[in-house]
């Protein structure tokens, strides 16, 4: 569905985004994280075709992004938090001037999506509230019941209840529609997202399906009979690494239940105790972000 | 799409359509209002500041519309929506172009209605006027609007974009003063090519913006079609300026037998008395003092047909020395000779130069080869009128409408015209009783402008020219054939001329010395 390749932006003498190749699969909820300034918007922006890539290419429902056209645009829908609309027309003009864009309209899920989302009509947009505004730029970007749904920081100093609102307007009409989502806030892509690409600073950390993500990361501490030796060498797939006296606490970024043991044991003399916990998301990223950061110091 | 895209901005803009609407009558209502004679002081001072207005109204709308959807910028909504951007372009240069391009042509067409003109002349008057409006206002404030996101940012582009065109035109202005083509009577071809220019980059620069999107494309196109127009308008070659006129000349060859020579034995030019010259010729004769020479050269024309006039449009002076070395160039002031009736005498007169003091001072004594060039149009009487000399009144197609009154003082019959177009190139009128045959001494206004008459560069749909015809000297040194009590009985004679033929002709006096020409 998007296919990026080497993707590089700059803007003066920085680099906004960094090499960046990942693939979009069909049918997938696929996030983009990473913290503020890590360049989620950046590559949303050049893969909508707002914004020119210094170098690389992306495809998009199979055309390269740079060429997308109307008759692509037709199967986009696009959400961001910064999404400039028309601030004099009402949300109803709104809606009924991008009606006839749209060959594949739904009126009657246009009407469901308002009343679902209690927006109200007759409002000004200028007038509407931040949460307001992403609500209507969601019912806008539904009810043509797009292809590719590309939602750029949607949760965005949204309160709790408009999330849910959002959430519930979002996966109830979910279906078969591949949905590109940005996002720092990883609590709110946890049991929406399938796949999951981590950036920072530009560059792609990873990509892979959140079912292995979850399944490769733990939080490992090992209580040891006595200090370990200072020159004790770990491997590269430990991050993290933290010492307290006779325990040593690391992530592993490739847990294997099987391979685990042996592996400490080899490395470090006189393991007492191995205790090994899932991790979050949230904790995940933030370790990552952490290392990356600190391997490029 | 163009008409959806069109309605969504009609909804959004229409108070402000009417509100620039209803601005651009107010200029137009206090034409209608001034008339011919413009003796409200109040209107004609609001005139200026009301024009400015309803000009700044369809800038700033003109903007408006193309900010409904702007370009530059990654947050716009319509960026990411199915909108054919051809369909945009062609939706906002709809809006432009035929809804408040059509505001104001209707403005212009109802003031030129209300002063009487037909409405065929009244629409073509103002369609053209506004052609001109649309070039010089519409097309480079969509253009800048097009690479900017906002007002504010319009107004800095705009400003930055004016200040440019200033600059570069007193650079020009400054490599090659004096030699505008914009004082003659062609200015018409020289503004005509800077207008094309703005349109061209009008369209390169919405081109650039509403298909590819590049801004700093754009406005690097900005910055050269700023370049260019003041390029063209500064530094079109009057050579070929002047050929193209020729090829426009209604009666190719009418001047054929027309000579021009040097002619010594007119002797010296004298300077009249400060008392026959106008408040205006007078204070250019102080402020050239000191600062250069007037030379003026005695001429002797030859061949001019009944009531004609020969007008020099430019006079190119070289001035030789004997080694061969131009050792100054510069152009002649204003020659002008009238031929009125039957005469088969010669015409003669005296071709001014100015000389920077600087540069005559070591050249007064040599003796120097001097060569002229000249472009000269020759103008015949195409029609003449009669009018009452006390509250006359005319109307025709040919001369538009005029009346004559007598001016506060009581010195002067004041006889006012207005055409829609352009007026009259050249005109000459005079005080006439034909009871006794008495005939006052006739001004002319001759300050050509070759522009076919509804090629109108002015804010104004209507010309307006006039004379003052004197009758009575207010010091009392002077008495006039007709004077005022002979009013009642008297008629102003208005006599139109037409260009005939645009031709040139080269002067060459093979030595003489400047200081026996330097006037008295």
């Amino acid at each position: 569905m998007i296919q990026a390749h080497k993707l590089w932006k700059k803007f003066g003498r920085h680099d906004a985004v960094r090499d960046l190749s990942f693939a979009v699969p069909e049918g997938s909820a696929f996030a983009l994280i990473g913290a503020n300034g890590a360049g989620k918007t950046t590559t949303i922006k050049i893969l909508m075709n707002i914004l020119h890539a210094t170098g690389g290419t992306a495809e998009v429902l199979g055309i390269d992004s740079r060429r997308l056209s109307p008759r692509e645009l037709a199967r986009i829908g696009y959400v961001s938090e910064n999404q400039d609309m028309p601030p004099r027309m009402t949300v109803e003009q709104f809606v009924a001037y991008l009606r006839p864009f749209y060959p594949t309209w739904d009126a009657e899920l246009e009407k469901s999506l308002l009343r679902q989302l209690r927006l109200p009509g007759e409002r000004r947009i200028r007038d509407l509230s931040h949460g307001m505004r992403l609500k209507m730029a969601l019912a806008c970007a539904l009810s043509f019941r797009p292809k590719l749904l590309v939602l750029d920081e949607p949760f965005s100093g949204l309160d709790p209840l408009v999330r849910d609102e959002f959430m519930e307007g979002l996966l109830h009409q979910a279906g078969e529609m591949t949905i590109l989502i940005s996002s720092h806030e990883l609590g709110e892509i946890d049991g929406v997202a399938t796949h999951v690409a981590f950036l920072d600073e530009g560059k792609l950390l990873f990509q892979e399906s959140m079912n292995d993500v979850i399944a490769r990361f733990r939080e490992v501490r090992v209580t040891l009979e006595r200090e370990p030796a200072a020159s004790t060498h770990t491997p590269s797939d430990w991050v993290q690494l933290r010492t307290m006296g006779n325990v040593v606490s690391f992530v592993d970024t490739q847990f294997s239940k099987d391979a685990l043991g042996e592996r400490v044991k080899a490395l470090l003399p006189g393991v007492r105790d191995i205790d090994t916990q899932p991790m979050g998301l949230r904790s995940i990223f933030t370790t990552l972000a952490r290392t990356a950061r600190e391997s490029a110091v | 799409m163009v008409w959806h895209i069109f309605k969504k901005d009609w909804k959004l803009l229409w108070p402000f359509f009417l509100a620039v609407t209803a601005v651009q009558f107010i200029p137009a209502a206090i034409r209608v209002k001034l008339g011919l004679f413009g003796e409200d002081s109040v209107l004609g001072n609001a005139l200026s500041s009301a024009t400015d207005i309803a000009c700044l109204g369809v800038a700033l709308l003109a903007v408006a519309i193309i900010h409904q959807d702007s370009i530059p910028g990654v947050r716009q909504d319509w960026l990411v929506r199915p909108v054919r951007r051809g369909d945009l372009l062609v939706a906002k240069l709809l809006f432009v172009l035929g809804l408040v391009d059509g505001a104001a042509i209707a403005a212009a067409t109802f003031q030129v209605l209300a002063s009487g003109f037909s409405l065929r002349e009244s629409l073509t008057a103002a369609f053209f006027q506004n052609l001109y409006l649309t070039c010089v206002i519409t097309l480079p404030a969509i253009a800048v609007a097009s690479t900017t996101r906002n007002t504010m940012e319009w107004v800095i582009g705009a400003i930055v974009t004016y200040l440019g065109v200033v600059y570069l035109a007193v650079a020009f202005a400054m490599i090659a003063p004096g030699d505008f083509s914009l004082r003659t009577g062609t200015a018409w071809i020289t503004l005509s090519a800077g207008l094309i220019v703005i349109l061209l980059g009008t369209c390169v620069v919405l081109g650039m913006q509403y298909i590819y999107r590049t801004t700093a494309v754009a406005r690097g196109s900005i910055a050269v079609s700023c370049v260019l127009f003041v390029t063209v308008l500064g530094f079109l070659p009057w050579k070929a300026l002047f050929a193209f006129q020729q090829h426009l000349s209604p009666e190719p060859g009418a001047a054929h037998s027309m000579t021009l020579s040097f002619d010594a034995g007119l002797g010296k030019y004298h300077q009249p008395s400060g008392l026959t010259l106008s408040d205006q010729e007078l204070s250019e004769r102080i402020n050239k003092q000191g600062s250069s020479a007037e030379l003026f050269l005695p001429l002797s024309i030859s061949g001019l047909p009944d009531d004609s006039i020969l007008k020099a449009d430019k006079s190119q002076l070289r001035l030789i020395s004997s080694n061969g070395t131009v050792v100054y160039r510069g152009v002649g002031e204003k020659l002008e000779v009238r031929e009125e009736g039957t005469s088969n005498r010669q015409s003669s007169a005296y071709q001014e130069f100015d000389i920077p003091e600087a540069i005559y001072s070591p050249l007064k004594s040599q003796s120097l080869r001097v060569e002229i060039d000249y472009s000269l149009t020759l103008f015949r009487l195409d029609t003449a009128f009669g009018i009452p000399a006390l509250g006359g009144d005319l109307r025709s197609p040919k001369v538009g409408w005029c009346e004559t009154q007598v001016n506060e003082s009581r010195s002067a019959v004041e006889l006012r015209c207005m055409q829609a177009g352009n007026g009259p190139a050249c005109a000459t009128a005079f005080l006439e009783n034909p009871s006794t045959g008495g005939r006052n001494p006739s001004p002319s206004r001759c300050e050509p402008n070759y522009a076919p008459r509804f090629l109108r560069t002015d804010t104004d749909p209507i010309s307006h020219y006039g004379l003052d015809l004197r009758f009575r000297d207010p010091f009392g040194l002077a008495r006039y054939p007709v004077d005022g009590p002979q009013l009642p009985k008297s008629q102003v004679v208005l006599r139109l001329y037409g260009p005939q033929d645009h031709f040139t002709r080269q002067l060459i006096i093979p030595a003489i010395s400047l200081h026996d020409w330097e006037s008295t």
